[in-house]
């Protein structure tokens, strides 16, 4: 978690958090995915299974063209494989994978293990020197199981020629694996609404270009062809694919199974092991009924797709929201929706950050001069105090209501300062881009015209921003120093004005 | 600011070329092996035929017409493998059949490191069977020397005559 934060930190500081690829690694995998669709189309043009080195030589001696292409292929086939192992240990380090997120999480190291045996073949494909490696390594590995009544092994001695057969069902395989991926990939993101496939352009197009310059300006070269009576010397090897062979050739076939099928199953088990406990699990949201409208707001905004409008059954007209405990991550995001505060996972809706915040501002005697700071769990804030400002906590600006904002500024309080994670790095998904929505655009439940904006500031700050977030809030304090004392109101009713509405009927 | 920008863009170059270096590093999977000697050959196996008398109840319970004093299963025999490299034993080993019930063919194949230079080789394949079955070979011998350069595979394999036969990157 601390690496991860130190590291998006820098790359914060270096891209702007918009651009930041770390954010943005499983939208990176996708990007990969379409180069190498594209990529792939073009090569399959002039592969020959009859003649696999020849046809990919020929394809190398196309300087203008191929010689690139295939570059462009292999390195970002290989981005491919460290976005994808970047962006499993970001949702394992933000604990992203439990609970309902478990069948993308499983369905994430499917997606893995499918590029990695593809690439496998790919490499095979090619049929130099890595690619022999690669292939008698394969044939070792699965004549170790009780699969086979012929040994595979036998075939790469060189006793007798490859049957041409081999290459083709190594191109099939080559060719079946991406639909496998692309099933898989729809499996992985089913229980997200709004899905973002693809990074922002600037980034997508900056990785693909550069990827493809680098491919122009240094094409990887052709190992020598496979022989089957020469053993292998110095071969260039790809190291993201190929990372194992150097430990695994000396090793019992029976032990590198061992391996990798012990790394297969401990990943597969990380939701289970991840788990908390049923006491400390967060709760899944639930709406009161006696309090909803059936205005769907929370429905548009769930970005688990967790709520359902349904029939009401109290005799009232209309419908009303359920929310599938089975979907919710708990992530709270419908408590900021609800204008009548009737969502959110148990002690987290509008209404119980209504009486926390006018808990926390009876035990703290903040007046005109004083700051508050409402930080996200995940965020910057960490403690109960930043840089002399007191600090309300709310699990994701995504969950607070804004008539918790109103509350706070029309106390009387200098100013508040809402600390945010960046929009990508939502540990909501969708938090922080619904929380500016409701803010400046308008969205239910938006935070009222006639509170004052010039005591309002948002400050995107991730876990290791702690500075950004002391920067912002010492610009944000000289702003408020320039404004004059706010007349605190001391008998106003927040909850009235923002239609809430104590007994609903 | 164009500290930022710069910094910003060597780091993008540093990773992508990084990971095309990385997809591309020559890397030694020669080691110390220099050479080798690979025998890889498959034999249909010598047949052979366990067999054993019936008891009387054994007898009893079977229909009449199956009534044979003697229960035979006919199973493939294993053979002896000895490799012999520079003169020293380097394995002593039974290759079984394949399949359950053991009656699949043998398979050999594998690679013994041998150091660049003149070898002599000494190989000897021959089913552990009192008797063999009428005209199957049952012992496969090859003993020679073999010349290997750095990488160079000698590779013992059945010829096309049924015996064992040398075959180098040269030949
Ligand atoms: C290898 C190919 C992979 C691709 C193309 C991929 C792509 C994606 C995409 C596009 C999203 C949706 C992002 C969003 O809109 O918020 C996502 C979510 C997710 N991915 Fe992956 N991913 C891959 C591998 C993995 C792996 C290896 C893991 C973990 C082992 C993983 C775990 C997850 C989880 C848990 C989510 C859900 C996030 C949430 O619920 O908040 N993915 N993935
Ligand atoms: S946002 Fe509130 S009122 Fe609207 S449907 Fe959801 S629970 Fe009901
Ligand atoms: S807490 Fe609310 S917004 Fe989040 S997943 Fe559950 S129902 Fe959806």
């Amino acid at each position: 978690m601390r690496v991860l934060a130190r590291l998006d930190a820098a790359f914060n500081a270096l891209y702007g958090w918009r651009w930041n690829p770390l954010y943005h690694s499983g939208a990176l995998v996708v990007t990969c995915f379409a180069v190498l669709l594209a990529t792939g189309l073009y090569l399959l043009l002039f592969y020959r299974t009859g003649a696999p080195y020849a046809s990919v030589a020929a394809i190398d001696a196309q300087w203008w063209g191929g010689r690139w292409i295939r570059g462009l292929h292999r390195y970002v086939s290989d981005l491919a494989l460290l976005a994808a192992v970047v962006h499993g240990f970001r949702m394992f380090a933000q604990r992203r994978s439990w609970g309902p997120r478990a069948l993308a999480w499983v369905s994430g190291v499917v997606l893995l293990g499918i590029f990695f045996v593809c690439g496998w073949t790919g490499y095979v494909m090619v049929w130099d020197a890595h690619g022999q490696l690669l292939a008698a390594e394969g044939a070792r590995l699965l004549d170790a199981l009780p699969v086979f009544s012929e040994p595979l092994g036998r075939a790469f001695t060189g006793e007798e020629p490859l049957p041409g057969a081999f290459f083709f069902m190594n191109l099939f395989a080559h060719i079946a694996l991406p639909i496998g991926i692309a099933l898989f990939l729809w499996v992985h993101v089913s229980r997200l609404a709004r899905v973002q496939l693809l990074p922002p352009r600037r980034l997508l197009w900056g990785t693909v270009g550069l990827f493809a310059v680098v491919a122009v300006l240094w094409p990887p070269p052709l190992g020598p062809e496979a022989d089957l009576l020469r053993l292998p010397a110095t071969v260039p090897t790809d190291w993201a694919y190929g990372f194992w062979l150097t430990a695994s050739r000396g090793v019992a076939a029976g032990w590198v199974w061992a391996a990798g099928g012990a790394m297969a199953l401990a990943a597969l088990l990380v939701p289970v092991l991840t788990k908390p406990r049923a006491a400390s699990a967060p709760p899944p949201s639930w709406v009161n009924p006696r309090y909803c409208t059936g205005c769907e707001q929370c429905y548009e905004d769930c970005p688990y797709e967790a709520i359902s409008m349904v029939p009401r059954d109290d005799g009232r007209e209309g419908t009303v929201g359920l929310v599938d405990p089975a979907k919710c991550v708990s992530c709270g995001v419908c408590a900021g929706s609800c204008a009548p505060m009737g969502v959110g996972p148990p002690g987290r809706t509008g209404r119980d950050q209504l009486a926390q915040v006018k808990e926390f501002l009876a035990g703290a005697s903040l007046g005109p001069g004083d700051m508050v700071v409402v930080g996200c769990w995940y965020g910057a804030t960490g403690s109960t105090e930043v840089a002399g400002a007191r600090v309300f906590p709310i699990g994701c600006v995504g969950n607070l209501h804004t008539s918790v904002i109103e509350y706070l500024v029309r106390a009387g309080i200098g100013g508040v300062l809402v600390a945010a994670c960046p929009p990508r790095d939502c540990q909501s998904r969708e938090g922080v881009k619904w929380f500016h929505e409701r803010m400046h655009n308008g969205r239910e439940a938006e935070l009222q015209e006639r509170v004052d904006r010039g005591r309002i500031r948002v400050a995107y700050a991730a876990a290791g921003e702690a500075r950004v977030l002391r920067d912002a809030l010492a610009g944000f304090r000289a702003h408020v120093r320039l404004l004059e004392a706010a007349p605190g109101e001391h008998d106003f009713n927040v909850g009235a004005e923002c239609e809430v509405e104590e007994t609903a009927t | 600011m164009t500290v930022r920008r710069a910094a910003a863009a060597l780091l993008a170059i540093a990773a992508t070329t990084g990971i095309a270096w990385l997809s591309t590093a020559p890397t030694d999977f020669l080691g110390d092996a220099g050479a080798a000697v690979r025998l890889s050959w498959r034999v249909d196996g010598v047949p052979v035929e366990a067999c054993r008398t019936r008891t009387e109840e054994e007898l009893a319970a079977l229909p009449v017409h199956m009534r044979s004093p003697l229960e035979c299963e006919r199973t493939l025999a294993p053979f002896a493998l000895d490799v012999d490299l520079g003169g020293r034993p380097v394995v002593r080993d039974t290759v079984f059949p394949r399949g359950v019930r053991g009656d699949r063919p043998l398979y050999v194949f594998r690679d013994f490191p041998v150091a660049p230079g003149r070898t002599a080789v000494s190989v000897r394949f021959e089913a552990l069977a009192a008797d063999g079955a009428e005209g199957v070979p049952t012992r496969y011998r090859w003993n020679g020397e073999v010349q290997l350069n750095s990488g160079d595979v000698a590779l013992v394999t059945m010829g096309e005559d049924g015996q064992l036969e040398l075959r180098t990157p040269e030949s």
